[in-house]
Parts: structure tokens; sequence; C-alpha cells
């Protein structure tokens, strides 16, 4: 399509393939960048939680997304996705941490699974830093999640047989910042150095979520009597 | 002349950049019997805040042991940090011996470490950075052809040091640092020619022949 524009415009084959190489170079480097974030995470080497967990994953968590648009700075714009990696990873460490854990879906799993309580994170703010803007020579993730925990009853909406998060009152409630960062001395490109921070952004995320759980004002009472400390 | 031009630029190629060399050791209690039996794991510290200690330079290190003694086994950063996760994340890694204890005391850590057999564990914190740099180079494209015209260099400084941990006493058995520098060069007449200094390759032989000594000793 450039190289048909610049037709009309300019003449002779080699002149042609210069400004088209010029345009497409222009229109690269002006264009945004989309990272849908991808990595392995590792199962916990923890003792688990004698406890019976449920967990939601909103359609807004599974489906999150960082979108910095950048056209009215005159920088390149990103689009950073987590919500695929926050699920992938949040199931690998989950089942891990607690003894038993089951994903709820709807009000039938609700009736259907008899759990402690039921877990329901939040990403509350992802931010992100590359070395245009800080002049520091690392890219960087920050995440900040609002994690609940709210007794099974709470979520059932018994009149129109739903699951609602709408009037729950979790009897735990917690922040968790997470942080992720890669040196531009890794060699890799923006959006393979933006995916490896937010990677690390998420182990960091289970490291501080394992070591600091039982330490959560509410949770304590209730791990020592899970079914009716509520 | 034409055939003599690609020779030219294969030596010219081949010529590195000078690089120096200094390295430091403060070592005690080295294994008395070698390393037959126990695994080395070296590791990187992450947790500076403007720096990692880079994975490959991990690698190098190992490979330099390994490719050294055959004896001595030695466990992949990645395999060991995922096998212990989350205990050796930046944010939860032990910064001293000491720590080490109190992850001790958590079963399924201890035991996982016993299943790896775990003799030693050396930590390397440090990075490889360019100094400085001057010169100019002009790069142009046009319709007949691309080329560029100028001369660029920098300074390249790579400083590690390597603390050594003796799981089986429990205590902090040595330190070794290896500090190098050197400097690269680009000249550029249409084709620019890297002449790279190997400042890091240098630091990593430096120091993982440094630890290969302690480790081999007595064996």
């Amino acid at each position: 399509m450039v190289e048909r524009l610049l037709d009309s415009m300019i003449s002779g084959p080699s002149a042609k393939r210069f400004y088209t190489l010029f345009a497409l170079a222009f229109i690269t480097a002006c264009s945004s960048r989309e990272v849908i974030v991808d990595g392995s995470f590792p199962t916990p080497l923890v003792d688990p939680v004698p406890v019976s967990l449920g967990v939601v994953f909103t359609p807004e968590f599974r489906e999150h997304q960082l979108v910095d648009d950048a056209t009215g700075r005159g920088e390149v714009s990103w689009s950073v996705s987590t919500g695929v990696a926050q699920v992938q990873f949040w199931s690998t460490l989950l089942p891990a941490f607690f003894q038993n854990v089951v994903f709820i879906e709807s009000y039938d799993d609700l009736e259907t699974y008899d759990v402690d309580a039921v877990f329901v994170p939040e990403i509350a703010d992802v931010q992100y830093a590359i070395p245009l803007y800080t002049n520091v020579k690392v890219y960087e993730i920050w995440m900040r999640y609002r994690l609940r925990l709210v007794e099974p009853e709470q979520l059932k909406d018994n009149d129109n047989k739903t699951l609602s998060l709408d009037n729950m009152q979790p009897f735990a409630e917690w922040p968790l910042t997470a942080y992720g960062k890669t040196p531009t001395a890794f060699m890799q490109s923006d959006s393979d150095a933006v995916n490896l921070a937010a990677v690390m952004a998420l182990r960091d995320a289970g490291a501080h979520f394992i070591t600091s759980f039982g330490r959560v004002p509410g949770i304590m009472g209730w791990l020592e009597n899970p079914e009716e400390s509520q | 002349m034409k055939s003599s031009l690609p020779l030219f630029l294969m030596s010219v190629a081949m010529l590195g950049g000078c690089v120096t060399a200094s390295v430091d050791e403060m070592t005690f209690d080295a294994p008395t019997a070698g390393m037959a039996e126990g695994s080395l794991v070296i590791l990187g510290r992450r947790h500076a805040p403007d720096y990692d200690t880079e994975p490959d330079f991990i690698d190098c290190i190992g490979g330099h042991i390994s490719r050294g003694s055959e004896s001595i086994d030695v466990i992949p950063e990645q395999q060991f940090v995922d096998s212990l996760y989350p205990w050796f994340e930046p944010r939860t890694a032990p910064l001293s011996i000491e720590s080490v204890g109190r992850l001790m005391v958590l079963p399924t850590v201890a035991s996982k470490l016993q299943e790896l057999n775990v003799s030693y564990m050396v930590w390397i914190d440090g990075r490889t950075q360019e100094t400085n740099s001057s010169g100019s180079m002009t790069c142009g494209v046009g319709p007949t052809g691309a080329g560029c015209f100028g001369f660029g260099t920098w300074g390249t400084e790579s400083e590690y040091e390597a603390t050594i941990w003796n799981f089986d006493d429990g205590a902090e058995v040595g330190k070794m640092s290896a500090l190098t520098s050197g400097q690269s060069y680009m000249p550029a007449v249409v084709v620019p020619i890297p002449i790279i200094a190997p400042v890091q390759d240098t630091a990593c032989e430096s120091l993982g022949t440094q630890l290969l000594q302690y480790f081999s000793a007595g064996s």
C-alpha cells in the first residue's frame, strides 16, 4: 500500500525502494508496541495451608490489559495484556499453597463445593517504565493487587441463582504489591524486556503473597478455625 | 588486491580490544576432598535497584567450572531457583548464610536442598557496563547502496564479586573478585569493523578459574 502510494509521487525503481523503506521505518518507529505477557511459572515449594478455598477470577482479572496511548506525547504507545498470564500464574500458585482449591465460575459451583472461603483477586493498578522515560537502564513493571477473602454465602444471589460480587463484605482484604525489572544490558527488544519484567513481577507477587499471607489481619484468626472464624 | 581484502577484513575482525584484569581472593577451608560428593550452585544477585547480575555470566562461570572438572556437579541457576520457588527470588533470597538457617526450618525447603545435595552455594554480585564512549560515525542509505564512515570507541568495565557459602558447615568460606576493563573500537570505511574487547568473557574466565581452583583443591 505504501509502495503504491509513493508510486504516484516519485519515479525510478531505486528511488521508490528507498522512499518505501524510509516510510516503513518511519511508520514502525511511530507505531504501538503490543505485549501479551507469556512465561512459565514454577509450582511453589511450600507446606500447604490446611484450608479449602474457592477462587473467583473476574472477567476484568482474566482480561486485564494495561494501555498507554502515547500518541499525544509523540511517543510509542504500549499495550500490555497480563490477564492470561495472571490466570496461569495464580492457577499454579494457589493449588500448591492451599490444601484444597476449586475454581468457582457459577452459582452452581458455590452450591456444589464446600469451601471455607472464596478468594477474589483484583488488579488495582499496573504501571510500566522503560529507559526512555526514566534514564535508568532497566525496564520495570509494578503491579498492585487488592485481594479479598469472603464467605461463600456472600457471593450467592439466591433470588437470581447467580454468582454476585456486588454486595460482598470480605472478612479479610489487603493490598499486595509486586515489582519486576529487566536491565537493558540483557540486550532484548523493548517488547521482550517488558514481557520479562512482567513475568518477574508475577513471580514477585507470588513470593510476596506466600511470605505475607499469614500476617494479614483477619487471616491469622481464620487460619486457626477456618470454618467458624468469619 | 581483491583477494587480499577479505583476508585483511578477517584479520582485523579477529583482533580484540585490549583488556586488563585484576583478581582478588580471600578464602579459607577449601574442600579437602574436592567436590566428589555434593553439588555446587552458582546464583546471581538481583536485588539492586539499577542492575541485575547477568544470567549469561552465571551460565558462563558454571560452564567454566563444569568443563574444568567433571567431578564437580554444577546445578543450573534457573533450575535451582525454580525448584525452590519462591525462596530464592530477589525479594526472598537469603543475603547471609545465617538467613539460610531460617529457610532450613521449612521442611519442604530442607528436603529439597537435601535432595539436590547442595554442598556449596556461590553468590555472584556485579555487572558489566559501558564506561565511556567517543568518536562519531555517519551512516547513509542511498539509491545505489549504503555505507558508514567514521570511528567510534568505548570503554567497558566488569566488576564481579563471588561469595562462597559452605552448606554443610553453615559458614561463609571465602570471597573472590574480578575487575576487568577494556577499550573497544569500531572504524568504519563503508563497512563498520567492530574490534570488541572481551571484557565480560575475561572476567568470567578469571573468576571461573579461581573458583575452579578452590573447588578442585585436595582432589
